[in-house]
């Protein structure tokens, strides 16, 4: 079976690992857990009829202290960026974060997950601004992780992409 | 060159065919196909001339290996490389050795000092196993062994210190940390190790970013209690062992070399791996020979615990019985020892024992208790005690006695006791043996005293019998006469006999007899008269005495009258009791002479009495 390492990547608290536990284990925790270091999971998924394997690697979140550590990005094929939809600052941080991972380690596939979509009365992000991304060639997707809205979808859409590499 | 060769050929072409014809032929020929024949003359000239086509060769041979590799095909070109390879390494040494030394001087320096560090980590590590278990209860049971089997304690620390068992063997890409093959031990836990893998490259990346470590270095080991993970890393995969105790230092070598062969047998599907494990499916043969290093030790490892407590259990059996028995003997032995001590007439000095043998060192009265006896009354084998007891006389009292039992054989009915080496003789012995025992005993080793007190001399206890029968003898006469009544002669020949008898026994005891014969008379009668009448009647009986031999002098006549009456005289049986003649007898010791006169002026100042 095909295997694809994937990396969530974005900001501190944007709910990566929430993203990845609702995706593995179909559940949610309302509590907040830091991650420390990587946090690797794995899930099979059916991607246009062939099944693949997904290592998700969940990335400690990147903050004003932390910086994250590009060596553990190497070999991977594809990532989701998670952004956090009530707080604007967190879409700005993960594209400056798409760039350095770019510069990095190359254009591969990608999906920009703008998470906590149960909250969309507190939704920061301009419609405007997502219809630029989506030109710019972004696959962007409105996940909840508390209620699971397109956490399936945003995963495979990504194991599709890397299919097609 | 080319050109020259080129004006050659024509020139001989026209010299062959001088005709007009042929000339024009040869003419148009030449304005039509000039050029192409002079680049076909230039082509033949090319291949023939070696020197050219090497220049050719040499211009492509770099691009061309290059090209060769990109293909992915480098095996078959290192294939048609080695001989000559290694013939020309072969040819540059034999030549000048210092060439080649120089060149790899940079590289060999650092492998050799990899390599003796290596080593002396395995011995370190072996050593400090030993010094680590030398103290403690496993170290104990190791020390066991060795003196058990014979063999030095580092061999035995070593073998048990080597078990180890490798669980699990991942094939990992080192770039993405994917999973490219995974073998199991049978029956180890296994954990997804897609996940494993994952993290172990996690952890490998995190520990390079953390330390801030060159690229090419890696984390060899990681240990949690007994589970050792090593890692082993090549440029493109990396080889990670679980195993759970200590394998040897030598192990990681057999992961080294068995990534070098994956990386030489996969190494194109390695640089283009896409995330598709398929072409590494057949690297499980490969790393399926990390995990059976540690079947071979396993078996032997159990069998040797059981015929080791089976061993252990017969030793142990046999053991206890040897020191039951040993025991055993040891009480005996020393039973037997107090009971020879209690002995009289056995002195024990020393004792020892010497393998199964029992040595006894003293003295022993012949009289004594054979000790052979006491030997198996204590159930001893007396084939393994070595008595050397010497002679000796025991002053012992029982000893004291039975020597004096030896020696003075005493007639049936004395028993002879000593105590406090007094002799005591008790019962009634003969004269003559009394008179032995008085000699005798005083020179018995042990005796120093006779008490005689309770032996009786039985000749005179037969003298005292004879004097007490004749004493009650009574010799009847008639109312106021002073012979003897009809049918009294038997008892006077009777009294006469005793009175014999009583003299001649007397004599070997010292003894002289005096007979009185006492005259008695009834009221009947006087006194006046009765006086006179008792003396007759025991003159009478003197006189008939005397008649039949009887010496005078020890036979003394009295008469009493009425005063010392036999019976009262209510009855006529009474008063005939009382007209008789009665006997006393005395014995005195013998020889003194004097002793005879006072006897008989006794019985003769006895007489006017009456």
């Amino acid at each position: 079976m095909l295997q694809k390492k994937v990396c969530m990547l974005g900001s501190f608290s944007v709910g990566k690992s929430s993203l990845v536990r609702r995706f593995v284990e179909s559940m949610f925790d309302e509590q907040y857990h830091t991650t420390i270091g990587v946090k690797v999971d794995k899930k099979v998924v059916n991607a246009s009829g062939e099944d693949l394997t997904l290592i998700l690697w969940d990335v400690y979140g990147e903050d004003a202290f932390q910086k994250m550590r590009m060596s553990y990005l190497r070999g991977m094929h594809g990532y989701i960026l998670v952004a956090d939809g009530t707080r604007r600052q967190t879409l700005d941080d993960a594209l400056a974060l798409n760039d350095r991972v770019v510069a990095e380690i190359g254009i591969v596939p990608a999906v920009l997950a703008m998470n906590k979509f149960d909250l969309a009365d507190q939704w920061e992000i301009e419609p405007a601004r997502e219809t630029q991304l989506t030109a710019a060639g972004w696959t962007v997707a409105h996940t909840s992780a508390k209620t699971g809205d397109a956490v399936e979808k945003a995963f495979l859409h990504l194991a599709q992409a890397m299919l097609a590499k | 060159m080319a050109e020259q060769a080129q004006r050659r050929a024509f020139e001989a072409q026209a010299q062959e065919k001088p005709t007009d014809n042929n000339h024009a032929f040869e003419e148009l020929r030449h304005l039509i196909v000039a050029p192409e024949q002079a680049g076909i003359a230039a082509i033949q000239d090319r291949l023939e001339n070696l020197e050219k086509r090497t220049e050719d060769v040499s211009v492509v041979v770099a691009e061309a290996i290059q090209m060769r590799r990109e293909k992915g095909d480098d095996l078959a070109l290192a294939d048609a490389l080695a001989p000559t390879i290694q013939e020309t390494l072969r040819e540059s040494v034999r030549r000048d050795p210092h060439v080649l030394a120089d060149a790899l001087f940079p590289v060999m320096g650092p492998a050799i000092r990899k390599s003796i560090t290596e080593t002396l980590r395995g011995m370190l590590e072996s050593f400090n196993e030993a010094l680590e278990h030398s103290l403690s209860w496993r170290g104990i049971q190791w020390r066991i062994e060795a003196f058990r089997t014979g063999r030095p304690f580092a061999e035995i620390v070593l073998m048990h210190s080597l078990l180890y068992r490798v669980e699990q063997v991942f094939l990992i890409h080192r770039e993405t940390g994917l999973v490219l093959n995974h073998v199991v031990a049978h029956s180890a836990p296994a954990q997804d190790a897609d996940m494993v893998a994952g993290l172990l490259s996690a952890i490998q990346q995190f520990a390079r970013d953390s330390f801030q470590s060159g690229k090419t270095e890696n984390l060899g080991n990681m240990t949690f209690d007994e589970l050792q993970i090593r890692v082993v890393s090549g440029p493109n995969a990396v080889i990670a062992a679980a195993i759970r105790g200590h394998a040897p230092e030598t192990y990681n070598l057999a992961m080294e070399e068995t990534l070098e062969e994956v990386q030489r047998l996969y190494s194109s599907a390695l640089v283009t791996f896409k995330g598709d494990p398929g072409p590494f499916r057949a690297a499980e043969s490969q790393i399926a020979r990390l995990l059976e290093t540690q079947y071979r030790e396993k078996p032997a490892d159990k069998k040797r615990p059981r015929a080791a407590i089976i061993a252990g259990a017969i030793a142990a059996v046999v053991l206890l019985g040897w020191f039951g028995y040993s025991t055993y003997l040891l009480i005996e032995w020393s039973r037997f020892l107090s009971e020879l001590r209690k002995q009289p007439g056995i002195v024990v000095v020393s004792y020892s024992k010497d393998g199964r043998t029992f040595h006894v060192q003293g003295f022993r009265d012949p009289l004594s208790e054979d000790p052979r006896k006491l030997i198996s009354h204590a159930g001893l084998d007396a084939n393994h005690a070595d008595l050397q007891l010497a002679p000796y006389y025991s002053l012992d009292d029982a000893i004291v006695a039975r020597r004096a039992t030896a020696l003075l054989h005493p007639p049936a009915g004395v028993t002879l006791a000593v105590k406090g080496g007094e002799l005591i003789p008790e019962g009634s012995a003969p004269q003559n043996w009394i008179a032995q025992l008085e000699e005798k005993a005083p020179w018995i080793a042990g005796v120093s005293k006779v008490d005689e007190s309770h032996l009786q001399n039985s000749n005179l206890q037969q003298l005292n019998a004879l004097k007490n029968t004749l004493e009650s003898n009574v010799l009847l006469f008639p109312l106021g006469r002073a012979e003897l009544d009809a049918g009294q002669e038997a008892y006077l020949s009777q009294a006469e006999k005793n009175i014999r008898d009583l003299v001649a026994q007397a004599a070997p005891l010292h003894q002289i007899v005096t007979v009185e014969l006492v005259g008695h008379t009834d009221l009947t009668g006087v006194e006046a008269a009765n006086l006179p009448l008792s003396r007759e009647r025991a003159d009478h009986i003197r006189a008939a005495l005397l008649s039949n031999g009887v010496k005078s002098a020890s036979v003394l006549p009295r008469g009493v009258g009425t005063s010392q009456p036999l019976h009262d005289e209510n009855t006529e049986e009474g008063r005939r009791l009382n007209r008789s003649v009665t006997f006393k007898i005395t014995l005195s010791p013998f020889p003194a002479a004097g002793a005879v006169t006072s006897a008989d002026a006794g019985a003769s100042g006895a007489t006017p009495a009456n």
